[in-house]
């Protein structure tokens, strides 16, 4: 069996990949990716967190599995609701450069 | 004489209904007001010889401890204050009570108070006659005099200075009556204001005597006065006190600047406030309070001090005015001033005797004046002259009246003037009776100026078109012209059961009439003079009248200005007390607002427009402080788990 | 007990506030039935509070009316407990009187009239909950429910005017009266937990003002903790009584108010603060209370002068009133800290007659500036002519605010220096001063504004219409009828003044 410390820098790495991303992108759909990576990168963490745990008699934890497949719809959600807000700013700026978008502020 | 209390009762009742129903009764509601005196008057009568019957075993009354006079007094509940109970505690409970008084004094200004109100009210039926506001002028009338009745009739100092109040009221609103006029309306507010200073200090001396004795009663007050209950020193500040709202009312110096104004008001009510309202509740407070200005002699000695000055300046004024109505508001203020000196001088009899007799002669005087004004619609006495050809009867009971305040023998000024002199003469510095004279001198002056000069002389073309004023005038002042010619005669003892005022208006014993002789003629001198050298002045023309002006010209300007204590009040008004004012207003605007409200509120958004650089609104810098947050916190549970 | 009795109270909290909620679903658009219906509920608390007034035995004094409804029990032990004493009645009366004048008043609004008269009616509401409760608890309660309507009131039907040197706006106005309010409150809360927590010490935590009164006897309250609580709610409360330095919300508020607001804001609103002295602080702290009183009788005095003279050199109608109030309430805080009984039963007597006087004088002035759109009185000047109803009831009620005898206020201001001249003898004094300035101001406004010659530029004002007339009328009579005849109110404050006194 692998080690799980492998899975866990692998899981970092694609954390701190992702994360980069979202801090030097400047294009809003790369960002929304980077996060994508992120999400994916904690996936991996939990589902190789929980196939190496100390088994309880026969019986199989998955724990990280189901947690996994919840992020992944909710990651789906979300990467619809910021596609739709990154059109509609789309539309009224014609830009998705984050940069020229400040709205986030008082 | 328990039915006293129905005297007030009866003009107070009639207000509301002239005031609501005036408008349809037929003559604006103003027989009720009249009506009302009437029985005022009547019930007068009914009480006086009801008192002259009564005796210390009479149901009610009792010789006072202090004055010596017969009182009755009758008392009923107002209402109480704090603690339910019925001990007289001073730390628990105030109980203030309507009560009545009747004794000499009351007795003598309710007669001269309903008499010259009725004179003046049938007086005016002709003389406001078509007045757009004729039902309001009754209601007011009606009022003012229900309150002066009320104050002579109170025997406790609450339901005094409530009455006192109401009369201040009433002359605001007598005097301002007018009120399109702006000098009506500045009169009437300075009248209020000026004698509402005066109030301020009876308020405080009321409450004064409260705190000392417990209880509003006068004949308490007294009692604890003079038998050393109360210190010295807060008897002096009392009565001192009290003599500052008497001050006030009747026009004493430096309160004095309202009254001259005050003509301003209907002519009619002139002579209602300077002979049997306003202008007696303050020489009548003083009477009333005798008792503590005797326990006091320091405030006596204050009373006949201000009384002198007053006399003395209003004199001067009064002798280079050239408006009718001002010669006869300084004349009054003179008058009431010597009032105040015989009061200080102990002459209380005096005092209340020159009260009457000025009273008459002096309401005698303004409805003259007001029958001169009806005629001509002149009140400037230099535009006058010669009016006896067209009004011969305003101008002969005119000139009663002004012979009798000039103190010619026989009539009623002569009289009580020369009981005042005596008083002031026995109690007094020499130099008090120097300046009496002076005085006296003075007023006789005025008055033959007055009296020559508008209708002696020349007649003034101008006035062809005068002419005698209607009979319902002539008439009430022929009655008051009787009592300013013949009500001098009180003063003596005559055969019969009669003894003299002094045996009836007395303070401590009863005294007969007396005269001193030197005094006496040395006043007939005085004023026969000052009559005979007015005539030559006035009537023959005498030239020697203008080297005098010009010989004192600067100081005639001064008094011609009246000694420049209207300036002075304008000053201090302006400059002082709106300034003060206006200081204080835009403390609160400026310090207390914007400073220290707006101050803190505007330090909140300062702080917050710098704070809120931090906030950049781009997605990348949130991002960041996710992360650098994310990895403090690893580090801190780091450290925490080393 | 009759039923009445046992429901009175709740009733007259409920009745209100139950018309409010009833008014929201009255159609939209149709002012004269919200006025209507307003009208008819205000009816019936002005009937109940009349008869809560009559019935109250004054010949028995003490809590009256008193009926607990358990909400909460241990360990919280809240309970709406209801019961009237003499002090609270001539409010609870005074309470019902203007509520009544300042629904018929506000004829006049006639944007989003439903929703006015649902926050008028929901403070009316809270008003008469702090007068009658017994609980602390529901007691802020009831107080925030008569303090937070003001700020929609002002802000939404209120009016902005320019002064030239300076602008008040209607959203300034309320706000500043909210934030001023907001945080007395907090002080009030502050104190009112103190009170629990320092009862759950002695026992069981509560806020019943019975079970906290009797502590406060049996000495649970140490003096360190009366001194430090007691000025918690001399000021908390102070600041809507409108407690120099902290009054200057109440003018601002009075110049951007409606009309029917600001007759309940000054004749009703600023007579909780001086209450819940009386009913909070003194009942519960009196050791606390007797230490505190200097300030609170300096404080007072200078209210009295200050507002006086402030009054002096305004040139708005409303700004004049407005300090006026300042002034006035400055007697019933003087009243107050004499711990004299006269003293306190004049300022409770003040308290009634200044509300009555005041709501009048506000209602006059919305009358004048319904039709001529000016405050200024430089601007106006002979209304005499043109508004005489109008001229003559505000001149009634300047007359009552200077003390004049014969009217209400004389009768109150002077049981006030009665009780004030045996215990501070030098601030009774500058109060009595205080009065004369009144007469400065206020003659100095009728001077202006409703004498003199009548002015063209008013040739077309009306005179006051038959509501405001009967409003008028109604006061007037109110303020004759207790100053020439104040026993049916003294006689029922004097026998709650004693408990109100404490240990005194």
């Amino acid at each position: 069996m692998v080690p799980l410390v492998y899975f866990q820098l692998l899981s970092v790495a694609l954390f701190i990949i992702g994360l980069y991303g979202v801090m030097a992108r400047r294009s809003a759909v790369l960002i929304v990716m980077s996060i994508e990576l992120m999400l994916n990168a904690v996936n991996i963490n939990l589902i190789a967190a929980a196939s190496h745990r100390e088994g309880t008699g026969s019986f199989i934890n998955f724990d990280g599995q189901i947690i996994a497949i919840f992020i992944i719809t909710v990651a789906a959600a979300e990467v619809g609701l910021a596609m739709a807000i990154i059109m509609r700013m789309y539309r009224n700026r014609a830009t998705v450069n984050v940069d020229e978008i400040d709205l986030m502020k008082w | 004489m328990e039915w006293a209390w129905l005297i007030p009762v009866f003009s107070f009742a009639v207000v509301p209904l002239i005031i609501l129903f005036g408008k349809y009764l037929p003559g604006k509601g103003s027989p009720l007001a009249i009506l009302a005196i009437i029985g005022g008057f009547v019930l007068f009568w009914v009480i006086l010889f009801g008192f002259l019957n009564a005796t210390p075993d009479t149901e009610n009354c009792h010789i006072a401890e202090k004055t010596g006079a017969l009182t009755c007094s009758y008392q009923r509940t107002w209402f109480d204050a704090g603690f339910p109970g019925t001990d007289n505690d001073v730390d628990k409970r105030v109980r203030l009570t309507w009560g009545i008084i009747i004794d000499p004094l009351a007795i003598a200004m309710l007669g001269l108070a309903t008499f010259v109100a009725l004179m003046v009210q049938i007086y005016s039926l002709s003389y406001m006659k078509g007045d757009a506001r004729f039902d309001w002028y009754y209601a007011f009338h009606a009022l003012f005099i229900a309150a002066m009745l009320t104050l002579v009739l109170a025997d406790n100092f609450l339901l005094l200075y409530v009455a006192w109040e109401l009369v201040g009221l009433c002359s605001y609103l007598l005097i301002g009556f007018w009120f399109e006029r702006p000098t009506a309306r500045e009169a009437a507010k300075k009248a209020f204001i000026v004698t509402r200073i005066g109030d301020v200090g009876l308020l405080i001396g009321i409450l004064l005597l409260w705190r000392e004795v417990g209880s509003f009663s006068m004949a308490d007050a007294f009692v604890a006065a003079q038998s050393g209950a109360m210190s010295q020193g807060v008897a002096t500040a009392a009565a001192l006190l009290l003599f500052l709202g008497a001050m006030g009312k009747s026009a004493q110096f430096p309160f004095h600047v309202w009254l001259p104004d005050a003509m301003e008001g209907p002519t009619p009510v002139s002579a209602l406030i300077h002979a049997a309202t306003m202008v007696a509740a303050g020489v009548y407070l003083v009477a009333r309070a005798f008792p503590l200005f005797a326990a006091s002699g320091d405030a006596l000695l204050v009373v006949a001090i201000i009384g002198l000055v007053t006399a003395l300046g209003a004199a001067t004024i009064a002798l280079v005015s050239t408006d009718l109505k001002r010669i006869l508001a300084y004349s009054t203020i003179s008058h009431l001033g010597l009032m105040m000196l015989s009061l200080g001088a102990f002459g209380y009899t005096a005092a209340l005797f020159h009260l009457l007799a000025h009273g008459f002669s002096k309401a005698l005087l303004f409805l003259g004046a007001g029958s001169v004004m009806h005629a001509t619609d002149e009140l400037d006495i230099r535009k006058m002259g010669g009016l006896r050809k067209v009004m011969p009867l305003t101008a002969i009971l005119f000139s009663i009246g002004a012979l009798s305040l000039g103190g010619i023998p026989i009539l009623a000024g002569f009289w009580s003037k020369d009981e005042i002199l005596i008083a002031v003469n026995d109690h007094l510095h020499p130099a008090f009776i120097v300046l009496t004279l002076l005085t006296v001198l003075l007023s006789a002056l005025y008055m033959a100026r007055a009296m020559f000069v508008v209708f002696y002389g020349r007649f003034a073309n101008a006035q062809e078109h005068a002419h005698e004023s209607p009979p319902l005038m002539t008439i009430t002042m022929a009655l008051l012209g009787v009592l300013a010619l013949f009500f001098g005669f009180m003063a003596f003892n005559w055969p019969g059961s009669y003894e003299g005022i002094g045996t009836f208006l007395f303070y401590d014993h009863p005294e007969g009439f007396h005269f001193v002789w030197w005094l006496g003629i040395l006043s007939t001198v005085l004023a026969v003079a000052a009559f005979g050298y007015a005539y030559l002045a006035y009537v023959k023309r005498n030239d020697g009248l203008a080297g005098l002006k010009g010989r004192f010209a600067g100081l005639l300007r001064v008094v011609e200005n009246k000694y420049y204590i209207d300036e002075a009040y304008q000053w201090s008004v302006d400059r002082v007390a709106l300034t003060f004012s206006g200081f204080v207003a835009w403390l609160d605007r400026a310090v207390v607002n914007d400073v220290a409200v707006n101050g803190p509120a505007n330090l909140v958004r300062r702080l917050g427009e710098v704070l809120k650089l931090h906030v950049t609104g781009h997605v990348y810098s949130y991002a960041l402080a996710m992360a650098l947050g994310l990895i403090g916190l690893a580090i801190f549970w780091w450290i925490q788990s080393v | 007990m009759s039923n009445f009795d046992q429901s009175a109270l709740l009733l007259i909290i409920l009745a209100p506030l139950a018309g409010a909620l009833l008014s929201v679903f009255l159609p939209r658009g149709r002012p004269n039935d919200a006025w209507y219906f307003a009208i008819f509920v205000s009816a019936i608390t002005l009937i109940l509070s009349l008869l809560l007034f009559a019935r109250y035995d004054f010949s028995a004094g003490g809590y009256q009316f008193a009926r607990t409804y358990e909400w909460l029990d241990a360990p919280l032990n809240i309970d709406l407990s209801l019961a009237m004493d003499g002090i609270a009645a001539p409010l609870v009366l005074l309470n019902g009187i203007v509520l009544f004048g300042a629904v018929l008043i506000s004829q006049t609004i006639k944007h989003r009239t439903r929703d006015f008269f649902v926050l008028l009616l929901a403070l009316g509401s809270g008003v008469f909950g702090v007068f009658v409760v017994q609980d602390l608890f529901f007691l802020f309660f009831f107080y925030e429910l008569a303090v937070l309507p003001m700020y929609l009131l002002i802000g939404v039907w209120g009016s902005s005017t320019d002064f030239g040197s300076f602008v008040r706006t209607k959203e300034y106005g309320a706000m500043k009266l909210m934030l001023f309010l907001v945080a007395g409150s907090v002080l009030i809360w502050i104190g009112i937990l103190a009170l629990y927590v320092a009862a759950g010490q002695a026992g069981s935590p509560t806020f019943s003002l019975v079970t906290l009164g009797e502590l406060s006897q049996s000495g649970h309250f140490g003096p360190d903790f009366q001194n430090w609580v007691f000025p918690l709610f001399m000021i908390g409360f102070g600041v809507l009584a409108g407690l120099w330095p902290f009054h200057t919300w109440s003018p601002d508020g009075h110049v951007a108010a409606p009309t029917g607001v600001s007759m309940l804001h000054a004749g009703v609103l600023m007579k909780l603060g001086a209450f819940g002295i009386i009913r909070v602080g003194m009942a519960l702290l009196p050791e606390g209370a007797a230490a505190w009183m200097p300030v609170l009788i300096v404080l007072g005095t200078v209210n009295v002068i200050y507002g006086a003279i402030s009054a002096m050199s305004q040139r708005d109608l409303k700004y004049i009133i407005g300090y006026s109030s300042v002034s006035h309430m400055g007697y019933v805080l003087m009243g107050i800290a004499t711990l004299h009984p006269v003293g306190l039963t004049g300022a409770v007597l003040q308290m009634f007659s200044h509300g009555i006087m005041t709501a009048l004088m506000f209602a006059m002035v919305g009358a004048i500036y319904e039709r001529s759109h000016v405050r200024d009185i430089t601007v106006l000047n002979g209304l005499m002519k043109r508004m005489g109803t109008t001229s003559f009831f505000f001149a009634i009620a300047g007359l009552a605010s200077l003390g004049l005898p014969g009217l209400s206020g004389f009768v109150a201001e002077f049981m006030v220096f009665t009780g004030a001249f045996r215990t501070y003898l030098p601030l009774a004094v500058l109060a009595v001063i205080g009065a004369a300035l009144t007469a400065v101001y206020i003659l100095r406004l009728l001077a202006r504004t409703f004498f003199g010659e009548a002015d063209p530029q008013w040739e077309h004002l009306t005179d006051a219409s038959p509501v405001e007339k009967t409003v008028g009328a109604a006061f007037v009579l109110i303020l004759l009828f207790v100053g020439v005849w104040p026993a049916p109110l003294t006689r029922v404050i004097n026998v709650s003044v004693e408990s109100a006194l404490g240990l005194f």
